[in-house]
């Protein structure tokens, strides 16, 4: 079982507040609001794969628990319909009280019923509590079929599996592109380790990166206007900066006889965080992406790799502790770190949800790797992936 | 007597450029062990020897091996990368990939970087045994291609290694 070391106290307060409280405490963006889906109505296969979708959402969002009918302190109504080929839906919710927090109408193809049951759950998400859904976000990451791997991406519940290559080459690391429309990763599909972009949109791809020796290990500043990477080509894997096509290469670590691996940006494009071994194993160390001093964040285990920053200012990475490998967390303001898993299964390559509150990791038990969903504030585990296969190194879009 | 040579012109380079910079764990540091400190000072030659030339499969040449998360050469492995180096300097016209690969522990991208490190260090071993460090480029695997699937310690030792493709 987790050790659910971040969990709030909210979850308890929620159930036992009384109606009157309910308006302040469902506002405040702590802990779990009950809510009642039992008045939308769904008619046609599209509509209820809408609502279904939509409840579904709202529990995996961590800020909702679905209430039995003529329960629970908010009530959603509204109706989910196909018809030729369409679906148009409508979801309003409202306190018991009368407040009303969000209504809004969706409608399209019936094969983008999913998508719109997103969009449901994150407007309701937000004018509840206050904060960005993620039922709308994606997640890529590599899978490995046979002797196959490629790169594949799914939504955010798991749904809408497609496999993104068919080059049937080693491939790694993918990582988003702020727009949340194409991908950076790794790829040996023409033969060296060569960092490419591909866009999921137009189903077209682009090398960025092809210099002697390795590149890999690619992550773009939040404003897109850089890419951080491992380069080997100047003599040992160190970290570079470079423009987004692959130009204006800037070096920023200079370790002779030392690996450096896994940049990831903070939230303020200032820093960058990434992996090196000086110290005989690797660590995790951050420095100013305008280059300089780094110092070094992670202190306890015998191994600290794959870190990732939360757009709210978090690391988090994986952490080898005795024979296994959890996850941390760090916020480098309080400086403390925080041991997420412990349950002997190995976690590895976190990947920050743009909520700053769940991750996406791969986890590994008994050599078989599966994507799972994590939840800093306690919510179970949920695995993503279902479909036969060694499934690791996923990568939360940012939107 | 030609090795006795190639250790003090390692020990001398070392004393040039690791700045006495000590490791933990350096009690196993041999002479001989603390050469990867000579990576960085040569950049990597441009071109891809894999798709520009043909491969040469009628000579192989044994493969390295390497301790755990190191990239450090043992002198075991040293009579090896010799044998390579006199190949190279009786065929001026053959071109190295030295392939570095990990075993499956670790995280998968650090894997990479420290793979790179294993083919460096290799390389750099030629390039003190006087082979041209334009005739020989790196590649790593990371921990993508294990010599053996299996899962335990000596699946694990096959794994780490770097391995020569011999190219003209």
């Amino acid at each position: 079982m987790k050790r659910l070391a971040l969990t709030l106290i909210g979850l308890a307060l929620v159930s036992a507040v009384s109606p009157a409280a309910d308006i302040d405490i469902v506002k405040s963006g702590a802990g779990k609001s009950h809510i009642d889906l039992s008045a939308i109505t769904a008619s046609g296969k599209a509509g209820a794969l809408f609502k279904s979708t939509l409840e579904n959402d709202l529990k995996l969002s961590g800020w909702f628990t679905i209430s039995a009918p003529g329960k629970g302190l908010l009530v959603a109504r509204g109706s989910a319909a196909e018809s030729g080929g369409r679906i148009s839906a409508s979801v309003s919710v409202t306190s018991r009280a009368g407040k009303r927090y969000v209504s809004e109408r969706y409608g399209g193809s019936a094969e983008n019923a999913r998508r719109m049951a997103h969009q449901a759950a994150d407007d309701i998400v937000e004018a509840v509590k206050g904060v960005k859904g993620i039922a709308s976000t994606r997640i890529v990451m590599v899978g490995s079929r046979g002797t196959k791997k490629d790169l594949y991406v799914c939504d955010a519940d798991g749904g809408n599996f497609m496999r993104v290559t068919r080059d049937d080459a080693v491939c790694l690391s993918p990582s988003w592109h702020p727009d949340g429309k194409s991908v950076a990763y790794t790829s040996y599909y023409q033969g060296s380790p060569h960092v490419y972009r591909i866009s999921l949109e137009h189903k077209t791809r682009g090398r960025i990166s092809a210099f002697p020796g390795l590149n890999a290990g690619a992550s773009y500043s939040p404003d897109g206007a850089r890419l951080a990477l491992a380069l080997s080509k100047d003599g040992n894997p160190e970290i570079y900066t470079m423009s987004p096509g692959g130009k204006n290469l800037k070096r920023l670590t200079v370790t002779r006889g030392a690996s450096e691996a896994s940049p990831v940006w903070a939230p303020d494009g200032r820093s960058i965080a990434y992996v090196s071994d000086r110290s005989g194993a690797p660590q995790v160390y951050v420095q100013s992406a305008a280059g300089g001093r780094d110092r070094r964040v992670s202190n306890i285990g015998r191994e600290n790799v794959a870190p990732d920053w939360s757009r709210d200012g978090k690391l988090v990475w994986s952490s080898r502790r005795g024979g296994s490998y959890e996850l941390v967390v760090l916020d480098p303001q309080k400086g403390r770190e925080i041991q997420l898993t412990d349950d002997g299964f190995d976690y590895e390559d976190p990947s920050w949800a743009p909520d700053g509150r769940h991750i996406v990791c791969s986890r590994t038990g008994g050599y078989h790797s599966e994507v799972y969903l994590l939840d800093t504030l306690g919510d179970r585990p949920i695995r993503l992936t279902t479909i036969s296969g060694e499934w690791y190194s996923p990568a939360w879009s940012p939107k | 007597m030609f090795r006795i040579a190639v250790i003090i012109s390692l020990a001398v380079s070392v004393c040039l450029f690791s700045g006495c910079r000590s490791r933990r764990g350096s009690q196993d540091d041999g002479v001989l062990g603390i050469n990867t400190t000579l990576i960085g000072d040569s950049p990597l030659p441009g071109g891809d020897f894999a798709s520009e030339l043909t491969r040469i499969t009628s000579v192989r040449f044994e493969t390295v091996r390497f301790a755990y998360d190191s990239f450090k050469i043992a002198p075991s492995e040293i009579r090896k990368i010799e044998k390579v180096a006199a190949y190279m300097r009786a065929n001026r016209t053959a071109r190295l990939v030295a392939e570095g690969h990990c075993d499956e522990r670790g995280s998968k991208e650090y894997n990479l970087s420290l793979g790179e490190n294993r083919a460096l260090a290799v390389r750099a071993y030629l390039v003190e045994l006087g082979i041209s460090s334009a005739h020989i480029q790196t590649k790593s695997y990371g921990e993508e291609q294990p010599a053996d699937p299996g899962h335990n310690e000596s699946a694990w030792r096959q794994n780490r290694r770097v391995e020569f493709a011999l190219y003209r």
